[in-house]
């Protein structure tokens, strides 16, 4: 599992914009088409993840799914989320941590990027509502 | 304490053994402490129910009309008292009546002694051929079996006192002659004195005339030798004429008497057509003023036992008549009562009109088919008297409904109802001694469990405890290795079943009952869950029912009946228990995300489930914590 992103910074300004412009372009890119990080991945075989999740430690996916329920949340730290899958079956548990998440509802559809961690955690590392 | 349970056990079994041996229980409890808890035991009128009840029993069984007495054996008729014997002995002579059946040979003797009384009567003729003819039909009467050789003693009776009369008749010519010997004889001897006066007067005067040559006085010496000797001729008449006299008289009353009492002893026998005969020989054989009776005075008091009346024999003759009367009513009111349906009564009826007319043929008016269902009736009622007293309720009530059938009359509802109250009353108290043993309290337990016995000797339940009290004190040697072996498996269970037992073995031991009251509870709380998801599944909830196993799995996963439901429960649940169990399983491994993907998915399933609620929650405040711990360790 990666290290969480400390909640402050104590970089100038000056630089802080400057990602922040990359980023912009980096998102603009991505939404027009070019350079699409999620539809390059397989989706999540939940079935067979749910018979034995461990075979799927360290590999990315991605999850078009609704939210279900908030099954926990811890300020700084991030939700748990219960999601459905669109492609059917039972619904998942997700983690998305604060970092990436932002305001979430339930019956808001995602197309997550996740990653399995250890003991089976689907960890969200960006997302996208569809 | 084993000991103890041993002493009860033993000792009132004994007891019971012995009871029913003999056929009856002790009359008489020991005394027994009032229950301290009024709920468990019987109620302390338990020996007066079970007098009542045969007291009931008595009533309702016992056929004898209250004229009878068979504990003073005595048959009380209008006033007078007639020996009844034993009874026994009047049952056997009772059955026998209803086994037999009239004959031909009977009837005869029923005419013949009615017409030889009808001879004797006053009316009739009464001229010394005709009573010879009626004495000579005594010999015919005897020679019938129903006769019993009575017409033998009476025509003895009568030509006895026929015999003396002849005699006396003989005596009184041979007194007179001797009364005239006598007269003869004493005029001999007054003659003789005389005629000697004389003579010795003229020898005298000769004697002076002649007074030197004579001497020669033989003649003298001669007369007084022979008037003694004609002195004493006279005596010996005497003698004898006063002897004949005496013995005259002794004859004549002695006849008398022997009648009389023959009158008596056939009356007092219930012989009353004999002691009719006897009597109408003795009017015609003895005069009006020899009717007192002299003798049985004895067996009159006793007989008549209210009365200073003077006895005669026509006095016996009345009571004789009474009786013959009073037969023959007794058997009108039999045969009404039979026919009305009322086989009580017509039996009561018949024992006393038995026993008056035993040997009356008027009881020949009694049907045989009637006989022979009131001999059914005497019989079952007798049984079940004595039923009643060895306190045998089933065999009393199968006896009541038996009767029932054959005597509309019979009080049935009263006897079965009693018999059920009885056994009620049994029953009580064999459980308040269980309640008793089970506190401890022996000396309680024991004076339940007699009275008990003492109800009903035959209670099966008694038997029980004395099987469940043996069981305990057996138990209670072997309880300490059998729980510590059980426990040592784990075989909760197996402790459970024999809880009784060892909670009396065990019930000292601090160490120990603990233990067995844990292992109990927790067996008591499976059986408990396992009944509720049987009804659960009852209601078409089996993913409840399933939740209820697993709950009661939690105290004991190796318990049988719960894992045997379990197993028929699976099938209907496969895929909510696949989820389940993968959940668990990697909770069990700390897998707590893909243990909470198992418990989201079941609850998929069955949405309210309290399990996958639990699991959730459990699984994801694991999985938070774990995750702030890694935040909070990247921070550092």
């Amino acid at each position: 599992m990666p290290p969480l992103k400390p909640a402050k910074s104590r970089r100038p300004a000056s630089i802080w914009s400057a990602v922040s412009l990359i980023v912009s372009l980096f998102a603009v890119a991505l939404t027009s088409g070019c350079g699409d990080n999620f539809s390059d991945l397989e989706v999540l075989p939940t079935e067979s993840y749910m018979k034995k999740p461990s075979d799927f430690l360290g590999n990315t996916y991605t999850i078009r799914a609704q939210i279900d329920s908030q099954v926990k949340w811890e300020k700084g730290v991030g939700r748990i989320l219960a999601v459905s899958p669109e492609s059917g079956g039972a619904r998942l548990p997700v983690f998305v941590p604060d970092a990436v998440g932002g305001n979430l509802h339930i019956g808001q559809r995602y197309e997550m990027r996740a990653r399995i961690e250890a003991g089976g955690l689907i960890y969200v590392e960006s997302l996208r509502k569809y | 304490m084993l000991k103890v349970y041993a002493s009860i056990s033993l000792g009132l079994v004994l007891g019971q053994i012995t009871s029913h041996a003999q056929g009856y229980a002790p009359a008489a409890a020991p005394a027994r402490p009032v229950p301290a808890a009024a709920g468990m035991s019987a109620p302390v009128g338990g020996m007066f129910e079970s007098n009542t009840f045969l007291e009931m029993a008595s009533r309702a069984f016992d056929p004898s009309s209250d004229s009878m007495d068979f504990e003073n054996g005595s048959f009380a008729w209008k006033g007078r008292t007639f020996n009844l014997t034993s009874q026994r002995a009047f049952r056997a002579r009772f059955e026998r009546f209803l086994l037999a059946s009239p004959t031909e040979e009977e009837e005869s003797y029923a005419l013949l002694m009615n017409d030889v009384l009808q001879r004797l009567s006053v009316a009739s003729d009464r001229s010394d051929d005709a009573i010879i003819e009626t004495w000579e039909m005594l010999f015919r009467a005897a020679r019938f079996d129903p006769d019993g050789g009575n017409s033998t003693i009476v025509a003895n009776q009568v030509f006895n006192a026929w015999r003396i009369r002849k005699e006396m008749r003989g005596t009184a010519l041979t007194q007179r002659e001797l009364a005239d010997m006598r007269r003869h004889q004493q005029t001999v001897v007054a003659n003789r004195a005389l005629m000697l006066e004389k003579l010795k007067e003229k020898k005298q005067r000769e004697s002076v005339r002649q007074t030197s040559e004579k001497e020669g006085n033989s003649e003298h010496t001669t007369f007084p030798t022979e008037g003694a000797f004609r002195a004493l001729e006279l005596a010996e008449t005497e003698a004898k004429l006063i002897a004949m006299e005496g013995q005259a008289a002794l004859t004549g009353i002695q006849a008398k008497l022997q009648m009389q009492s023959q009158i008596v002893a056939f009356l007092v026998q219930r012989r009353y057509q004999h002691a009719l005969l006897l009597s109408g020989f003795y009017q015609l054989l003895f005069k009006g003023s020899q009717q007192q009776l002299e003798v049985g005075k004895g067996e009159l008091k006793s007989f008549f036992p209210n009365t200073d009346m003077v006895f005669t024999v026509d006095m016996m003759a009345f009571v004789a008549n009474e009786a013959i009367t009073d037969v023959n009513k007794g058997v009108d009111a039999v045969n009404t009562a039979y026919a009305e349906d009322r086989a009580i009564i017509a039996l009561e009826r018949l024992q006393e009109t038995f026993f008056l007319g035993e040997y009356m043929p008027e009881l020949n008016a009694i049907p045989v088919e009637q006989r022979r269902m009131l001999l059914d009736l005497y019989r079952d009622m007798m049984e079940a008297v004595e039923l009643a007293e060895a306190k045998d309720y089933n065999g009393v009530a199968q006896y009541a409904e038996r009767i029932a059938l054959i005597a509309k009359d019979f009080p049935e509802m009263r006897v079965l109802s009693s018999v059920e109250t009885a056994k009620s009353m049994s029953d009580m108290a064999v459980f308040a001694a269980s309640q008793y043993r089970n506190l401890g309290d022996i000396d309680k337990a024991r004076a339940e469990l007699q009275q008990a016995i003492d109800i009903w000797p035959s209670n099966p339940s008694i038997r029980e405890f004395q099987q469940e009290t043996t069981k305990l004190a057996t138990a209670g040697s072997q309880g300490v290795q059998i729980f510590d072996d059980l426990y040592k498996r784990g075989d909760h269970r197996g402790i459970y079943d024999r809880r009784m037992d060892l909670g009396f073995a065990l019930a000292e031991d601090t160490e120990r009952q603990p233990l067995l009251m844990e292992v109990i509870e927790q067996v008591s709380t499976i059986d408990l869950l396992v009944a509720q998801s049987a009804e659960a599944l009852k209601q078409g909830d089996p993913y409840v029912a399933w939740e209820l196993l697993a709950e009661a799995a939690k105290f004991d996963p190796d318990d049988a009946p719960m894992n045997r439901a379990r197993a028929e429960l699976a099938p209907r649940v496969a895929d909510f228990v696949v989820y389940l169990d993968r959940a668990q399983r990697q909770a069990a491994e700390a897998q707590h995300a893909g243990s909470l993907a198992g418990f989201l998915a079941a609850q998929d399933i069955y949405p309210a489930s309290r399990m996958c609620r639990e699991g959730i929650e459990r699984q994801s405040s694991a999985l938070m914590a774990h995750l702030s711990t890694q935040a909070e360790a990247v921070e550092e």
